[in-house]
């Protein structure tokens, strides 16, 4: 098999023939021409990897046919290569600029034609081998980039459906997560008793993994709370799942609350994650005093025998129960502070009634106050409404 | 970038971290740590957070596997010099109560 298709376009019949002859003994495939029109015609036959290509030619000379084959995307790549008897580095640099890749000044010898036919092919053989890996790459590149597509569309559609609504809740979210797919998840699960279920979570790290970690997350908490009990027993029983199920360094920091509407309080445990805010009469909008739903807990996946605490907290018609992650207040600013608790309290200070409204404002108020800064952690916002006259 | 550097004491060792720690770097971090705890096999591993100005869930997370990591291999972990913020951290995360935690290294290599 040849080595390669070489094709030769010069005027000069005896030029043809002794490029032809020491290409062919050297075990290329060899096309002639003798100018740049004939030249169109053979590679209209056959593409060739190489045109080496007189300069002054009847009917089409070298530089026009070099013009032509560099601008057709078709055979733009076709290596080019003139050779010319005006010699000279003016020449040389007049030749590449039409976009010719190498020049050979006439007189020449054969042998250094050859040696250079010999390089540029080396030189082909690596381009095509470079543009075959691309093409690889691209490939799996691309078939990656659909599998997040499609998972971080199946996480999307783990988070309760909106608008939300449940025994005496109105609810909303936002989900930003860093990378596509990410670690946070929320659920919110009407009880058979009238009360209303919410967790929200935060998986350790990023990507694929923490999102896979969400799910069982999720799904541990609703195995949970299907046998019954509180928050306490939600959270052991999520932790015991958590230990058993995920790796050395893949933990979750959690708030599981339940509220009962009778008693007008949310009963709630914290497992290592930022305290919600409970935002008095926040439903109707307005100017509202907020207070921070602390406790102590660790977080859920650490170790099976940690213990959890449960606490109450007043939970009134009309009130808002905003939570979140903590990518939404750890942004660190130009001057290195961060938005924390405190600022998040400052912008809840006034929201409007509606829970979307007012997601929407705590979202960008935070983007405006870390700006220049971005997110950089997956950020999840969730604001429950009590609603006034509510069960 | 992390800046993470390593020394012997006695049967020791201790691990001194600088810049912030979260998941752009906790392979880096890991790296040290299981190299630190393969190779010198030390009875008692010090971390040393005083030049932490943040740490995230993945890296409290790292924190928490390498105090396990430890324990199974009957050798002690204990962080020395928490900045306020890394401290704010390990307290809203209950983790000042997961981990023995020391004012100095000193304190922490004295285990006092």
């Amino acid at each position: 098999m040849a080595k390669g298709v070489v094709l030769v376009v010069d005027d000069e019949a005896p030029i043809r023939d002794i490029l032809s002859f020491y290409l062919k003994r050297a075990d290329y495939q060899v096309l002639t021409a003798g100018n740049g029109a004939e030249a169109l015609v053979e590679m209209g036959h056959l593409k060739p990897d190489l045109i080496i290509s007189d300069l002054r030619m009847p009917e089409m000379p070298g530089d026009e046919l070099c013009k032509r084959v560099k601008a057709d995307p078709a055979t733009q790549d076709i290596y080019f290569i003139i050779l010319s008897a005006l010699d000279g580095t003016a020449s040389r640099i007049g030749g590449l600029s039409l976009g010719a890749d190498d020049m050979i000044p006439k007189p020449f010898h054969a042998q250094e034609v050859l040696a250079k036919v010999d390089s540029t092919f080396r030189l082909i053989g690596m381009q095509k081998e470079i543009k075959r890996q691309n093409r690889e790459l691209t490939a799996f590149q691309t078939r990656v980039q659909e599998e997040m597509e499609l998972a971080a569309a199946l996480q999307m559609g783990l988070l309760p459906k909106l608008p939300g609504e449940a025994h005496g809740v109105r609810y909303t979210h936002r989900y930003l997560p860093a990378s596509g797919i990410g670690g946070d998840i929320y659920d919110v699960l009407p009880l058979p008793d009238g009360g209303t279920a919410v967790m929200i979570a935060d998986v350790s790290g990023h990507g694929v993994t923490a999102a896979l970690i969400s799910a069982m997350v999720k799904t541990s908490f609703e195995n949970q709370v299907r046998l019954g009990g509180g928050p306490l027993a939600w959270a052991q029983g999520m932790n015991e799942d958590l230990c058993r199920s995920t790796l050395a360094e893949q933990f979750a920091t959690a708030w599981l609350g339940r509220v009962d509407p009778v008693r007008n309080v949310v009963r709630y445990v914290v497992a290592g994650h930022c305290a919600p805010l409970r935002i008095v009469g926040g439903a109707r909008g307005g100017l509202r005093r907020s207070e921070v739903l602390r406790g102590k807990g660790f977080m859920l996946g650490l170790d099976a025998q940690l213990p959890f605490v449960e606490q109450d907290a007043e939970f009134l018609p009309g009130d808002r129960l905003l939570l979140y992650t903590d990518g939404l207040v750890e942004v660190e600013r130009e001057d290195r502070t961060m938005l924390e608790e405190a600022g998040l309290r400052r912008i809840c200070a006034e929201l409007p009634e509606d829970a979307d409204a007012a997601a929407d404002v705590v979202v960008s108020q935070a983007r405006a106050q870390n700006a220049p800064a971005a997110f950089i952690d997956d950020v999840t916002l969730v604001i429950v409404d009590r609603m006034d006259g509510g069960a | 970038m992390l800046n993470i550097q390593t020394r012997q004491d006695g049967t020791a060792s201790v691990v001194s971290i600088q810049g912030k720690v979260n998941f752009e770097v906790t392979a880096q971090l890991r790296d040290v740590i299981r190299e630190t705890v393969a190779t010198a096999q030390p009875k008692l591993l010090v971390i040393n957070l005083e030049g932490v100005s943040f740490i995230d869930s993945s890296g409290l997370g790292l924190l928490v596997a390498a105090r396990n990591s430890v324990d199974k291999s009957g050798g002690k972990l204990h962080l020395a010099c928490l900045p306020p913020p890394v401290k704010k951290t390990f307290d809203q995360t209950n983790l000042t109560n997961y981990f023995s935690i020391f004012a100095t290294e000193q304190d922490a290599l004295r285990g006092a």
